[in-house]
């Protein structure tokens, strides 16, 4: 059997404000599901609470990947896992090349499910670690580079510095086939895309995808969806999600917008307008 | 007759450390006048709200230091010996070493020697070529009372390089200099004074490494005077490492003829509290001076460091890049100043300080200035201090990549570009092993597998094994739109 990832109920804060209410989902290895709503409807959010950011604070429920409840781990170990977040904003980081980057990540995701450098070391000595030795890693990402048809230009630069929108979403298609996730968020991979650029990155994902990747694909246009074919598709509004159905509910949301989705009891809470 | 190395500093002191060393009368009275700058200046203070440093190297007590130290000449010791096989580079012009308070080594190629080139101690220089030790040795370049610690370093200087390169000498490979310092209780004095003849060039790589005994204390106390005559080009380059309990007070400057340049790239590791001052007195016209400088400070260091770019004369041109990390209770001041003077016309003059703190009690104060008295200038400054981007880290980590070592692929990032600047391979490669060895947490391989990397990547540039897509790499280009 595949990996899942379960999530029951989940509840997250932001600075005090609730944003997450009550999510439940199930991804597995080998599915595609679409995850859409309106803005603010708590999408990023879910991606970044699924990945443990420090920003949000989980208040209720609960998250498992491949039977373990990973609440308590941290960002890196849950990536160790195979889990993988494809960035709506993917940071740049000056100074660091890409290449370096892509062999250090590598070599950690592949160090497995540990937990590692947490707590002091009694013995005060340094670990070894496991490397990849640099003309394996070289082979291997050039392969992936070739299968997504990324410039070579690419991995000497430093990390999303001074990349374009396209090319920022591009890279972390190519960390994704590199790192090789067994469920990976991607996080509105589509916005700020043109048609040719959406139609590139798309092809990207589709050379992915098969029954050892397990896709949730954040988005609010249904455009995505025309390249890369769902099997499932999930609503969000108000930090839950609202309905599931397969992609037909994308054609229908196409038509009708999601308004006649907002939930009656979601109309207001504590006599506020809910507009998280 | 009392004992050379006993301690504490007095006029007597003075006599008897230019008696031993057998000086001319000259060099006994510039010593003797320096001991009364140094009696009859005041320690300077910081400014109001300040971070301390200066105050408390003033309350430091120097009596209780031995201004000289007798060392044996001949074997180096194993542990010199180790840091020295460290420094080397296989294309080097010269080697020359201090230990303690006297030059132990020296060599130069003989090719230089026939070109006329010097290399010597500054005992020998001051007994072999007294007009320019007279003429240049903290004359114009570091007077004797521009503080009270320079004062006192002209009093009991000893040990020291002269390089003289003569008019139209080129030398390629860099010449390396080494200060080890392991005496507990010593004030250790070194002086570089390098004089860069018309159209020549020279690269100078100066190191300080120290293994005084760790309940010890030690001081050094260094100046480097660099002279780049008409069209001469000077590259400085100096690596502090010394030992967290090694007090250290230097000062840098340079002092340029028409179309002379220098670039100082510093590297500040080590010590226990570090007062600094470096400059650039661009003097000539169309000179050109560039700093280039790194700091790493944890546990209870403190830095106070100095810059000024004097613009006094026509067209000339400035860059001080500085950029440094902080961890622990450490704390740094950085005043850099751009000083134009009137007539200085058609100056260029940048300034830019960068510190990143580690610690939530870490303390940085970086601050430029800027003094214009021309009307026809281009001069920016700028200076930043702040914390790791909590977004950067969370993104390194959600690639698998533990927090700390996240922490520091950030911090070497952010000195990347200051790196990158530094023109010889061996010091970049050293040191960017020094910073990743400074971070807590590092995996023992870590700091090789990362600067190898670099280094190869570097090297091997971009296209190499290019991937040419089909057709015009252009044609697959993204176009991003905005919504």
């Amino acid at each position: 059997m595949g990996s899942e990832l379960i999530i029951k109920n989940l509840h997250a804060n932001i600075e005090g404000k609730p944003i997450l209410r009550g999510v439940n989902l199930t991804v597995r290895q080998g599915e595609i599901h679409a995850l859409m709503g309106p803005n603010g409807s708590g999408k990023s959010t879910l991606a970044n609470v699924i990945m443990g950011n420090p920003k949000y604070e989980v208040t209720e429920g609960e998250i498992w990947f491949k039977g373990e409840n990973i609440l308590e781990y941290s960002p890196d170990r849950r990536a160790r896992m195979r889990l993988f977040l494809a960035f709506q904003y993917p940071m740049s980081i000056p100074g660091v090349s890409v290449a370096n980057f892509l062999r250090r990540s590598l070599e950690a995701v592949r160090e497995g499910n540990r937990p590692l450098e947490e707590g002091e070391n009694p013995s005060g000595r340094m670990q070894k670690r496991k490397t990849i030795p640099p003309a394996e890693f070289r082979k291997l990402l050039q392969e992936k580079m070739k299968l997504l048809r990324v410039d070579n230009s690419f991995i000497n630069r430093s990390i999303n510095d001074g990349f374009s929108g396209g090319e920022k979403k591009r890279a972390e298609i190519l960390q994704m086939a590199l790192l090789e996730p067994e469920i990976a968020i991607m996080d509105e991979t589509d916005s700020g895309l043109d048609i040719d650029a959406l139609k590139i990155v798309s092809e990207s994902v589709n050379a992915l995808t098969g029954p050892n990747l397990g896709i949730l694909l954040i988005t609010h246009y249904k455009r995505i969806l025309d390249y890369i074919r769902p099997d499932y598709v999930h609503v969000m509004f108000n930090g839950r999600v609202v309905k599931s159905g397969d992609s037909a509910l994308a054609q229908e949301l196409e038509e009708k917008g999601y308004e006649w989705l907002k939930p009656e009891d979601e109309e207001s809470e504590n006599g506020e307008p809910v507009n998280a | 007759m009392l004992n050379i190395s006993a301690p504490g500093f007095s006029r007597e002191a003075v006599v008897r450390l230019s008696r031993h060393k057998g000086e001319p009368e000259w060099m006994l009275q510039k010593r003797l006048q320096a001991w009364e700058s140094y009696q009859r200046l005041a320690a300077p203070l910081g400014r109001r709200g300040d971070l301390g440093t200066r105050r408390t190297l003033a309350n430091f007590n120097f009596q209780q230091l031995q201004p000289y130290i007798s060392t044996e000449q001949g074997k180096l010791s194993p542990a010199i010996e180790e840091s020295l096989q460290n420094a080397l580079v296989n294309e080097r012009s010269g080697l020359i070493i201090q230990h303690n308070s006297a030059v132990v080594h020296i060599e130069l190629s003989e090719e230089l020697k026939q070109q006329g080139v010097i290399l010597t101690d500054l005992d020998t220089a001051v007994r072999e070529y007294p007009e320019m030790v007279q003429q240049y040795f903290m004359t114009e370049c570091v007077p004797v009372e521009s503080s009270k610690y320079t004062a006192l370093h002209a009093a009991f200087w000893s040990g020291g390089f002269f390089l003289y390169v003569p008019q139209g000498v080129e030398i390629e490979a860099p010449l390396l200099a080494q200060v080890w310092l392991d005496a507990a209780n010593a004030a250790v004095f070194t002086h570089t004074l390098i004089i860069a003849e018309d159209m020549s060039s020279v690269r100078f790589v100066q190191e300080y490494t120290s293994g005084v005994p760790a309940e010890q204390q030690a001081l050094l106390s260094d100046v480097i005077e660099v002279y780049a005559k008409s069209v001469a080009r000077v590259e400085f380059s100096n690596l502090q490492d010394l030992g967290q309990n090694v007090w250290h007070i230097t000062n840098k400057n340079s002092r340029h003829s028409s179309d002379g340049s220098v670039t100082f790239v510093i590297a500040d590791l080590g010590s226990k509290l570090m007062l600094e001052t470096i400059g650039a007195g661009l003097v000539g016209n169309g000179s050109a001076g560039e700093l280039v400088g790194v700091f790493f400070t944890d546990h209870d260091q403190r830095f106070s460091i100095e810059s000024l770019s004097l613009h006094d004369a026509l067209s000339t041109n400035a860059e001080t890049l500085v950029k440094g990390v902080l961890t622990d209770q450490s704390r740094v001041e950085f005043d850099g100043m751009i000083r134009i003077k009137p007539g200085a016309q058609q100056t260029a003059s940048f300034l830019s300080a960068h510190g990143l703190l580690l610690s939530k009690k870490a303390r940085a104060e970086l601050i430029p200035g800027l003094e214009i008295a021309a009307n026809e200038v281009s001069a920016s400054h700028g200076a930043t201090t702040g914390q790791i981007d909590e977004e950067q880290l969370f993104y390194l980590m959600v690639r698998g990549i533990p927090k700390e070592e996240a922490e520091r692929i950030i911090v070497q990032g952010f000195f990347e570009p200051v790196l990158q600047r530094i023109p010889l391979e061996n010091l970049r490669v050293r040191l960017r092993r020094s910073i990743v060895r400074r971070m807590r947490g590092a995996y023992e391989t870590e700091a090789d597998t990362w600067v190898d990397a670099q280094e190869r990547w570097e090297i091997e540039g971009v296209d190499e094994g290019a991937i040419h897509l089909d057709g015009n790499p252009k044609d697959d280009e993204i176009k991003l739109m905005e919504y």
